[in-house]
């Protein structure tokens, strides 16, 4: 494939762009490390809070607590581990929009029917039972 | 960005010629592979949140059922060692993003480290999973007899149900009266231990071709940034099934 694009003229050899130098790599990594860091403390709080202090705040802020955190931990490895940050505009947007539109529907609809069918249920039950 | 790049104007990015997305089109592909394999995950995480509700309050605190650590038989350290797992799978992480950035430097001996240190994350982690399904079947405490392990049988054509049944099949489980829960758990637990284990497999392909010289004589080293795309998604992934399993 990459014999096809190089006889092609003009074509930019995409794969050897990202290549850089000794200082450049110096602040990546640094960045790096930065990041699992915060990952790493994001972890701990995580596990803390989950066998520790779940009385104290309360189920529902859990939930939401955590689900944030989660969130916040998946941008970190989406936009820097896998560097999709350091992409064109397009590209980000090729990811992210398609995904994120379909997800939070799905998950939307599919919890909204879950509570329905737990509030259903013992109904469905009964009924069945005159039968 | 090089030489070899700015040598050629780049045309505008609609008109044909280059890449609309700047990327080459084995990276390209891995995303959008990505995409797909994240929908699949999500749709099963999605259907676990409908059972969760549906099943509300009769679901099986996890604080309960994964209390048990490597070598500290009978002490009760709820998700430390799922926390461990989840530490272990960040950590490999690191190593491999530092192979690729070694990787954009053609410094072929630290790429080689970082990634030789990757691929024992990963099988430690596949080995901590082994370890955890193994105390997930055959339940928190495995008696000496041995017969904790089938809830009902029959012995001289009589169907014996076994009192102290413990651990949990796909059809039926000491944790919760539902058998969904052990369903949920080996199916997307499993799904990701695969995604892992061929993870795995692909960074010992790549370190082996970076041992011979193939990047090298190729003159960039993409496959290894690809592989490491596969690998950061299974870290995601498991960010949120750690969640949505272990911590909710």
């Amino acid at each position: 494939m990459a014999d096809f694009f190089e006889e092609y003229e003009g074509y930019p050899n995409y794969e050897k762009m990202a290549i850089h130098d000794e200082a450049h790599g110096k602040t990546t990594r640094k960045k790096l490390w930065m990041v699992f860091w915060i990952m790493l403390v994001v972890t701990l709080f995580e596990l803390f809070i989950g066998f520790k202090y779940s009385e104290v705040l309360g189920e529902t802020n859990k939930e939401y607590l955590f689900i944030f955190l989660t969130i916040a931990k998946a941008f970190f490895i989406v936009f820097v581990f896998m560097h999709l940050g350091d992409e064109k505009k397009a590209l980000k947007y090729v990811i992210i929009a398609p995904y994120t539109l379909f997800i939070f529907y799905l998950a939307f609809m599919v919890i909204t029917e879950g509570v329905y069918t737990y509030h259903i249920k013992d109904i469905i039950s009964a009924v069945a039972m005159h039968q | 960005m090089s030489n070899q790049a700015t040598a050629v104007p780049l045309k505008k990015d609609w008109e044909g010629g280059v890449s609309p997305f700047g990327v080459s089109y084995g990276k390209l592909f891995m995303w959008f592979f990505l995409v797909s394999d994240a929908l699949t995950f999500s749709s099963l995480l999605c259907a676990y949140g409908f059972m969760r509700h549906k099943y509300f309050g009769q679901w099986a605190h996890p604080n309960e059922v994964f209390h048990h650590f490597p070598f500290l038989p009978g002490k009760d350290l709820p998700l430390a060692y799922v926390g461990f797992m989840t530490f272990d799978l960040i950590m490999s992480s690191v190593t491999m993003v530092l192979a690729v950035e070694a990787g954009h430097r053609k410094n072929r001996k630290q790429v080689m480290m970082w990634l030789f240190f990757t691929i024992i994350g990963g099988f430690i982690f596949v080995g901590s999973q082994c370890w955890e399904w193994y105390h997930f079947i055959t339940g928190p405490e495995i008696t000496a007899t041995y017969q904790g392990v089938y809830r009902d049988y029959i012995m001289n054509g009589v169907h014996i149900i076994n009192p102290h049944f413990t651990g949990a099949n796909l059809i039926v489980n000491s944790y919760t009266m539902l058998p969904t829960f052990g369903d949920f758990f080996f199916c997307i637990t499993g799904f990701h231990g695969f995604h892992v284990f061929s993870g795995v497999i692909i960074n010992i392909i790549i370190f082996l071709m970076v041992a011979n010289g193939v990047m090298d004589k190729r003159g960039h080293y993409e496959m290894v940034e690809k592989a490491g795309l596969y690998w950061h998604f299974v870290d995601l992934v498991w960010v949120f099934v750690f969640t949505f399993f272990y911590l909710l």
